[in-house]
């Protein structure tokens, strides 16, 4: 009459196994309440409401192309300087939003994580969830840009999708391993947000990456989101798509962050409720 | 082979109690690394040697599906680290724990609640929280709202809600959480006595519909009224198991002598 009773063995941190992507799919629903609950707090008492998620994205550009497309006169191959900058602002403040939320996350939660059980990590994919919500809302702005200045899509598009997955997947693996570290050392916490600003500056979101000395490419690979912007421009702005090699070393530094990220996670996991 | 529902082997759990001194920062252990070889013998002794303790140790135990067992024992022998362990919010140090069924976890009213939602809302991710799927938390939200007693404050913001009927909408929520085990702490019992003794009569709804069910309390009526067998803890360990009676007996014993 009754489905089989699921089993399961609870032994001490480290003996655990480590992949357990069914219990995953048993919270998925967890993990939409937990996404709707941060968007709908969040536009709760704003009068501006959905509209912050459009605001940023457009004051920023704003600000950007008088400083660095007018007064400094940043060489853009030829695009236009304002939807230059969106094209790669959409991308960095996705990956800047997921990450700042991801790597507190444990903490800021500690009053669930000391409670009740349920896989830690789904309050890293709730971040990154939120932050592609705010994504596909300020991509209408890119789409009334390209309408605006004439510029049709290329075949750059098929690829963005993947690109933007590369991107959520490098978020997810550094995640995995700052939001664990967090949890006992406080201080990676406070620092984040700085060395997020430093990475914008690493990441080519003001100026294209052919702006950077050919022998520094390899080096400028490792950051997963210089392949992800390019793509974005080549997709949406006409600009030249990125290297292959280069998206393959990208590609290489996400999967081996998340690799070694989810083992590290899951190891500590349980300790969690003990220290935080 | 008919299965035990939860199956408790050597069950140890130990704490480091000073940890905080010396782990929070990652600047601060950095710095402490590097300093290692200047330190003199006896500062390295002070920081170098946490001081620990036992929550629990070699704690094993049975329960057969649909059976109650009651957790008695004074304050610190342990019965909340037993429930933490059960419910996965941490894990052993030593030993290992089978269980066969959904958990579900009474510990704590309010879990998961956010004020800036409505009571509505809530229901909705506390539910989830807990383990309820969206389907099961919406046919359930009447009787949930009618339990509580909020139903004319049901939609606004629960910051907004009194103490008293915030804890009854939380544990109106817990209350119709459906699980094969579950894990229940008496002191859930919340509110003024009307509502305590309703909070009291659905724990004991909940634990004698079939399932199995660990209960933790202080009264030893209640345990008397539902449990079927009792294991005593004191000091982390158990020191006794087995009959009501017994356990109950023992543990006043041991109440009356300290």
């Amino acid at each position: 009459m009754s489905a089989p009773l699921q089993t399961y063995l609870i032994r001490p941190a480290g003996k655990q196994s480590v992949i357990d992507l069914r219990e995953m799919w048993q919270y998925r629903h967890l993990l939409a309440t937990l996404v709707w609950r941060t968007l709908r707090v969040r536009y709760q008492q704003t009068v501006i409401g959905v509209g912050w998620a459009l605001l940023q994205p457009m004051l920023l550009a704003f600000v950007f192309t008088i400083i660095f497309g007018r007064l400094a006169g940043i060489p853009t191959n030829g695009q236009p300087y304002p939807i230059f900058v969106l094209s790669g602002l959409l991308v960095w403040l996705f990956v800047a939003q997921s990450f700042n939320t991801a790597t507190i996350s444990m903490v800021a939660n500690s009053h669930l994580i000391t409670r009740i059980y349920f896989p830690r990590v789904i309050l890293i994919l709730a971040a990154l969830m939120t932050a592609l919500v705010d994504f596909v809302c300020a991509f209408f702005l890119l789409v009334l840009m390209m309408v605006w200045y004439g510029i049709g899509p290329t075949i750059g598009v098929v690829y963005f999708v993947p690109m933007l997955a590369l991107a959520m997947l490098t978020v997810f693996g550094l995640s995995l391993w700052l939001s664990a570290l967090n949890v006992a050392y406080r201080d990676i916490g406070h620092v984040m947000p700085f060395l997020v600003q430093m990475w914008m500056f690493l990441s080519p979101v003001i100026y294209p990456s052919t702006l950077l000395p050919p022998k520094y490419s390899f080096l400028y690979a490792l950051n997963s989101v210089v392949v992800v912007i390019d793509t974005s421009r080549w997709a949406f702005t006409g600009g030249p798509p990125p290297a292959g090699w280069m998206v393959a070393v990208s590609c290489a530094v996400a999967a081996f962050l998340c690799a070694s990220g989810y083992w590290f996670f899951r190891r500590h996991e349980s300790t969690f409720a003990d220290i935080v | 082979m008919g299965g035990l529902a939860v199956d408790a082997r050597e069950l140890g759990k130990w704490y480091v109690v000073n940890e905080n001194r010396f782990r929070s920062t990652l600047s601060e252990k950095l710095g402490r690394m590097i300093t290692a070889p200047l330190r003199r013998s006896a500062d390295a002794e002070r920081y170098t040697s946490p001081q620990a303790i036992w929550a629990l140790r070699h704690v094993s135990f049975q329960i057969e599906p649909g059976k109650i067992m009651g957790v008695i024992g004074r304050n610190g022998s342990g019965k909340s680290t037993l429930l933490r362990i059960l419910a996965r919010i941490t894990s052993p140090t030593e030993g290992s724990v089978m269980l066969r069924g959904r958990v579900g976890a009474l510990l704590e009213v309010g879990t998961g609640f956010h004020p800036d939602l409505s009571g509505r809302e809530n229901i909705l991710l506390a539910g989830t929280m807990i383990g309820m799927t969206p389907r099961e938390v919406r046919r359930r939200e009447d009787e949930i709202i009618a339990f509580s007693e909020v139903e004319d404050f049901i939609d606004t913001p629960v910051k907004h809600y009194s103490s008293g009927m915030f804890m009854r909408l939380a544990f109106a929520v817990a209350a119709h959480l459906e699980a094969e085990i579950m894990l229940v702490d008496e002191v859930l019992a919340v509110g003024d006595e009307g509502f305590q003794r309703k909070c009291k009569a659905k724990i004991r709804e909940t634990a004698l519909a079939g399932r199995t069910v660990l209960f933790t309390s202080h009264e030893m009526d209640s345990v008397r009224s539902i449990c079927h067998s009792c294991l005593l803890l004191d000091r982390g360990k158990v020191l006794r198991q087995g009959g009501v009676e017994e356990c109950v007996a023992e543990y006043q014993r041991s109440l009356a002598a300290s």
